[in-house]
C-alpha cells in the first residue's frame, strides 16, 4: 500500500460521503434503537420514559428462547441444505471450462428476479390443488393431495430456493482458485476420490464455504416473509416477533430489545466463524 | 442533492397526473366497486390515492405516527375509541355530512360511537364458519372446528381477537373477556386446535375454499359471501350456536388532514344510497346504509349470509376495545399460541 | 494459480473410469439443480397464459396480462420502484466506489466496520431501526415518510455491496501504476480518474447492477419506511400474494423475470465488448 504523505484532504473527501451515509443509515438508527430498548411503550404505542430494563428481562423467558431456538434451527437447516446442494454445483461450474460464465449466469439469473416472486412460485406449486399435487394425482401415484404447503418443510424449501445462489457464488470463487496440482498430488499418493474430496478439497475451500454459510445463515435468521407466506402463519420466528412489535402490537421498546438480541446472536456467530485475512473490506 | 430532488419531484408530478386537488384514502382491500372511486374523481374533480390494507392493526401502525399522509381511513368499530383517545381522529362535521340519515337507526347511534361524533358506519358483518357441503361433520358450532376428522383442512383467521373470540365462545365465556383465567383457558383451546389447523388465513382462504383445499374455515361474512358466489351450491355459511362476533367497519377522518371538507364530501358520497348499493353489488358486503338496502333486490336483502335474521344476530356480540393490561396479556398469549 | 489444462477438462488419467463416471454424475446433478432453480419460474410463466384461474389448463389467454397492465396501482408501483432503484443505484455506486478506493488507500476501521455491519445485519433490524430513526427525526424536521426516506434507506444498505465488489477488484490493482502517473506530474484526482477508474469500470458496472437488483427487490425495509406516495412493486406483489393465488401475479412475475433477464444479458454483452 502506497503512502501519500500529506495529501490527506483528498482521501478524506473520498471517505466522507460514505461516512455521512453510514452515520445516517446505520449509526444513528442503531443508537435510537438501543435507546428505545430501554424505554417504556406508551398506552397505545410510541415510546415514553421512564427508562427501564424491563424489555430485556421480558425476553428472558422460555417462550422467547423457544422462538429464538426455532429460528436458529430453521436457518441452520436451510444453510446446511444450501451448502450441501451448492457445493457440487460450484464444483461442476468450476470445471466446465469455456462454458463457465454461462453456467454461472444460469445460477445467478433466478437471483435477479424478485425474492417474493420466487416464494410465490412455490406457493403456486405446493398447494393442494397446485401443479405438483395435480400431476401426482393424474399419474395415480397418490390418491389424496399431499399437504406440502404451510409447514416447516415448505419454509425451508422456500429459503433454500431463495438463497442457493448466495451459497454457490462464494464457493465457486474459492474452487476456481484451487490449485489443481494439489489434487493431482493427492491422487498420486494413492488417495481415493472420496478422500481427495473430504480431506483435501473441502478443507482448501473452507474460506468460501464459511463465506457462503454467513451469506445464507444471517438473512435466514431474520426472515419472516417466507414463514408468513409458505408457513401459513403458524409459526412465529424472531423476524415475525420483531416485525409484529413495530406494526400490529405497537410495542416498539420490546421490539427494539428483541432486535438488539438478534443482532448480538448474529454477531457472536459471525465472530466465531471469522478468520484473519478473510476480510471482505 | 440536486439530481435526486429533481427526480423525486418528477415522480411527484407523474403521480399527481391531473394535478390540483387530491385525497388520500386508506381502506380494506376489496371494499369498493370498480367505479366508485373513478366516479368520485370525475364528479368532484379530484385525484384520489387509494391504498389498501389487510388488517386493522396494520392500518393503525401506519397512521399512529400522526403524519402518515392519509386523510380518510376505515377503522373497525372497536378501534374508534382508542384512536380517538390517541388524538388521531378529527371530530366529524355533521353539517357537511348531509346523508347521515341514510343509515338505519342502529347505525345512526351505535354503541361504540354515540351520535357519530368521530366515525360513520360503512359495512358490517359477522364472523362465522364457512364450509364445503358434504363434509363430515357439517359444522354448526365452534367446537366442530376442533374435530379430528377435519384434520389438516381447517383454517382460522390470522387475527388475535377473532381467534380468542371463537375459543372464548367455545368454552362459554364472553367475547371481550379480560379475565386472565378465561383468556388462558381460551389459549389452551387454541393450542389444542393447532395441530389440526392447516393455516391461519384471512381473506386468502377464499380461493382455497373455492378450490377445495380447505373444508371449513373461520371467516368473515364478506369473505364467505364472495366464496359462495364464486362456487355456487358448494359452500355454506353458518353462525355458530355458542355465539359469534359482530364487526362493523367505519369511516373516519384523520386529525392530520388538511382537507377536512374534501374528506367529508368523500364520506358523504359513500353514504349515498346508490353508491353504497353499487359497492354491495360488487363486493358482497353488508351495508350499514338502510336507504341503500331498500335499493337492493330482495334476494340480496334477505341473504342469510350478509343479513342474518334478528333471532340469529341476537347470539352475536360486538367487539369492544381492550384495556392496556388485557391487550398485553392477549398479545403474549397469542405469541404463545403461535410458537407452540 | 490457473488450471494447468486450459480447456478445463477433468484431469484425464487414462483409463480411470472412476473419474469419468464422477464427471457425468456431477453433470447430471448440475442439471437437476438447474431444473430446480428454473422450472418453478417457467411454470409461473406458463400458467400466466392460462385462461382459467386454476391449475387446470383451459386455453391460452392474454387476459391476465391485460389485467396487470390495466391496474393503475401496479403501474404506479412499478414506476416508483424504477425511480427509487435508479436514484439509489447512482448514489450508492458513486459513494461506494469512492469509499472502496478511499479505504484501499487509507484504511479506516470505523468505516469498514460499519459497512460490514450493514451487510450482516438482518433486514428486519435495519428496517425497524431506520423507521425509528426517521420517525424520531420527523419531530424536528416536519417531514413524513416518502420517496426520500426509501431512497435514503436503499442507498444506505447498497453502499456496502458496491464497496465489496469494487474492493475485490482493487485488490488486483498495482499501486505502482498510480505512482507512475503521479511521478509524471498528475494530480491525485486525475491519477485516480485516468488510471484507476478505467481499471475499475467492470467492477463498478457489476456493483451498479447488484445495487439496482437489491433495490428493486427489497420488501422488508421498504415496507417499513415507505410513505403513501412510495408504494413499490414488491409491496404490491406481497399484498397480492397474501390474498391468494392470482394469475395476474403470474403475469407480473413473468414480465419482471423477462425484463431483468434481458437486462442482465445485455449488460453481459456490453461488458464483454468493453
Amino acid at each position: 500500500m502506497v503512502g501519500f504523505g500529506g495529501r490527506a484532504s483528498i482521501r478524506i473527501a473520498f471517505l466522507t460521503p460514505a461516512a455521512v451515509l453510514m452515520l445516517l443509515t446505520l449509526v444513528a438508527p442503531s443508537a435510537i434503537i438501543v435507546a428505545y430498548s430501554f424505554l417504556t411503550h406508551g398506552a397505545y404505542g410510541g415510546v415514553e420514559r421512564p427508562f427501564t430494563i424491563e424489555n430485556y428481562t421480558r425476553l428472558y423467558d422460555p417462550l422467547y428462547a423457544a422462538i429464538l431456538w426455532r429460528s436458529l434451527w430453521i436457518a441452520g437447516v436451510a444453510t446446511a441444505v444450501c451448502l450441501a446442494l451448492g457445493f457440487p454445483l460450484a464444483l461442476f461450474i468450476s470445471r466446465s471450462g469455456a462454458r463457465k460464465n454461462l453456467y454461472l449466469s444460469l445460477v445467478i439469473l433466478p437471483f435477479w428476479t424478485s425474492f417474493l416472486i420466487r416464494t410465490y412460485a412455490w406457493m403456486f406449486l405446493l398447494r393442494d390443488t397446485g401443479l405438483i399435487n395435480t400431476a401426482l394425482q393424474a399419474l395415480h401415484l397418490i390418491r389424496a393431495p399431499l399437504p406440502m404447503l404451510y409447514n416447516d418443510g415448505a419454509v425451508i424449501l422456500g429459503l433454500v430456493y431463495g438463497f442457493l445462489p448466495f451459497a454457490v457464488l462464494p464457493m465457486y470463487a474459492t474452487l476456481e482458485r484451487l490449485d489443481q496440482s494439489l489434487l493431482e498430488a493427492a491422487a498420486d499418493l494413492g488417495a481415493k476420490p472420496r478422500d481427495t474430496l473430504f480431506r483435501v478439497m473441502i478443507p482448501l475451500c473452507a474460506p468460501g464455504i464459511r463465506a457462503a454459510a454467513i451469506l445464507v445463515f444471517v438473512p435466514c435468521l431474520g426472515t419472516y416473509l417466507t414463514s408468513d407466506l409458505l408457513g401459513g402463519s403458524k409459526t412465529i420466528l424472531i423476524g415475525n416477533l420483531i416485525q409484529n412489535q413495530f406494526t400490529a402490537s405497537r410495542d416498539w421498546p420490546f421490539g427494539a430489545a428483541a432486535s438488539i438480541v438478534l443482532m448480538a446472536v448474529a454477531m457472536i456467530l459471525l465472530f466465531a466463524v471469522r478468520r484473519r485475512g478473510e476480510e471482505l473490506l | 442533492m440536486n439530481r435526486r430532488g429533481f427526480l423525486v419531484s418528477a415522480a411527484g408530478v407523474l403521480a399527481c397526473g391531473r394535478g390540483g386537488r387530491r385525497l388520500n384514502v386508506y381502506n380494506w382491500s376489496d371494499y369498493v366497486a370498480p367505479d366508485t372511486i373513478p366516479n368520485f374523481e370525475r364528479e368532484f374533480g379530484v385525484r384520489v390515492r387509494y391504498g389498501t390494507y389487510e388488517s386493522a392493526p396494520e392500518m393503525l401502525a401506519k397512521v399512529m405516527s400522526g403524519n402518515s399522509g392519509w386523510d380518510v381511513v376505515f377503522p373497525s368499530a372497536e378501534f374508534v375509541q382508542p384512536m380517538r383517545d390517541m388524538g388521531l381522529l378529527a371530530p366529524l362535521r355533521h353539517d357537511l355530512l348531509t346523508n347521515l340519515d341514510a343509515l338505519g337507526p342502529l347505525f345512526r347511534d351505535p354503541p361504540w360511537d354515540r351520535e357519530l361524533a368521530w366515525s360513520v358506519p360503512y359495512m358490517h358483518g359477522t364472523t362465522g364458519i364457512v364450509y364445503r357441503k358434504g363434509i363430515l361433520p357439517e359444522p354448526k358450532a365452534w367446537a366442530d372446528l376442533w374435530d379430528a376428522r377435519l384434520r389438516g383442512r381447517i383454517t382460522m383467521l390470522d387475527d388475535p381477537p377473532e381467534v380468542f373470540g371463537a375459543c372464548l365462545k367455545k368454552i362459554g365465556d364472553p367475547l371481550n373477556s379480560a379475565d386472565p383465567g378465561q383468556l388462558r383457558e381460551a389459549k389452551a383451546q387454541a393450542v389444542l386446535q393447532k395441530p389440526l389447523l392447516r393455516a391461519y388465513l384471512n381473506a386468502e382462504v377464499r380461493d382455497q375454499l373455492v378450490a377445495g383445499d380447505v373444508a371449513a374455515a373461520q371467516a368473515w361474512a364478506v369473505t364467505a359471501g364472495q366464496a359462495i358466489a364464486a362456487a355456487p351450491g358448494k359452500l355454506e355459511y353458518v353462525l355458530p350456536v355458542e355465539g359469534f362476533a359482530r364487526y362493523a367497519d367505519t369511516m373516519a377522518i384523520l386529525r392530520e388532514t388538511g382537507r377536512m371538507e374534501l374528506a367529508s364530501q368523500f364520506i358523504n358520497y359513500l353514504l349515498r344510497p346508490e353508491v353504497s348499493a353499487a359497492i354491495v353489488g360488487a363486493t358482497q358486503t353488508a351495508t350499514a346504509n338502510a336507504a341503500a338496502l331498500k335499493l337492493l333486490p330482495a334476494a340480496v336483502r334477505e341473504d342469510p349470509v350478509l343479513y342474518p335474521p334478528a333471532e340469529e344476530l341476537a347470539r352475536g356480540e360486538w367487539f369492544e376495545p381492550q384495556s392496556a393490561a388485557s391487550q398485553r396479556l392477549r398479545d403474549r398469549l397469542w405469541t404463545e399460541i403461535k410458537s407452540s | 494459480m490457473k488450471w494447468p489444462v486450459s480447456s478445463g477438462q477433468w484431469p484425464a488419467k487414462t483409463g480411470d473410469r472412476g473419474q469419468r463416471t464422477g464427471a457425468s454424475v456431477l453433470a447430471w446433478y448440475a442439471l437437476l439443480i438447474y431444473a430446480f432453480l428454473h422450472v418453478p419460474l417457467l411454470i409461473l410463466a406458463i400458467f400466466s397464459f392460462n385462461s382459467s384461474k386454476f391449475t387446470v389448463w383451459q386455453g391460452f389467454s392474454l387476459d391476465w396480462y391485460r389485467a396487470a397492465f390495466a391496474d393503475r396501482d401496479l403501474i404506479e408501483a412499478a414506476a416508483n420502484s424504477l425511480i427509487i432503484a435508479a436514484c439509489a443505484t447512482v448514489l450508492a455506486t458513486m459513494v461506494g466506489t469512492l469509499a472502496a478506493y478511499g479505504l484501499w488507500k487509507r484504511s479506516s476501521n470505523w468505516l469498514a466496520g460499519s459497512m460490514y455491519l450493514s451487510l450482516v445485519t438482518p433486514e428486519i433490524v435495519t428496517g425497524v431501526s431506520l423507521l425509528a430513526f426517521f420517525q424520531w427525526s420527523f419531530r424536528f424536521l416536519h417531514l413524513r415518510l416518502g420517496m426520500h426516506t426509501v431512497i435514503l434507506a436503499h442507498v444506505g444498505f447498497s453502499i456496502a455491496y458496491v464497496a465489496v465488489v469494487v474492493m475485490a477488484r482493487l485488490r488486483g490493482f498495482d499501486p505502482e501504476l498510480e505512482e507512475a502517473a503521479l511521478d509524471l506530474g498528475a494530480t491525485e484526482w486525475s491519477a485516480f480518474r485516468r488510471v484507476t477508474l478505467p481499471y475499475l469500470m467492470p467492477a463498478i458496472a457489476a456493483a451498479a447492477m447488484l445495487a439496482f437488483t437489491v433495490s428493486i427487490d427489497d420488501y422488508v425495509i421498504t415496507s417499513l419506511v415507505a410513505g403513501i406516495d412510495s408504494q413499490t412493486l414488491p409491496m404490491v406483489i406481497y399484498a397480492m400474494a397474501r390474498r391468494g393465488v392470482n394469475p395476474a401475479l403470474n403475469a407480473v412475475s413473468t414480465v419482471i423475470v423477462v425484463a431483468l433477464g434481458a437486462m442482465v444479458m445485455i449488460s453481459e454483452r456490453l461488458r464483454r465488448r468493453a
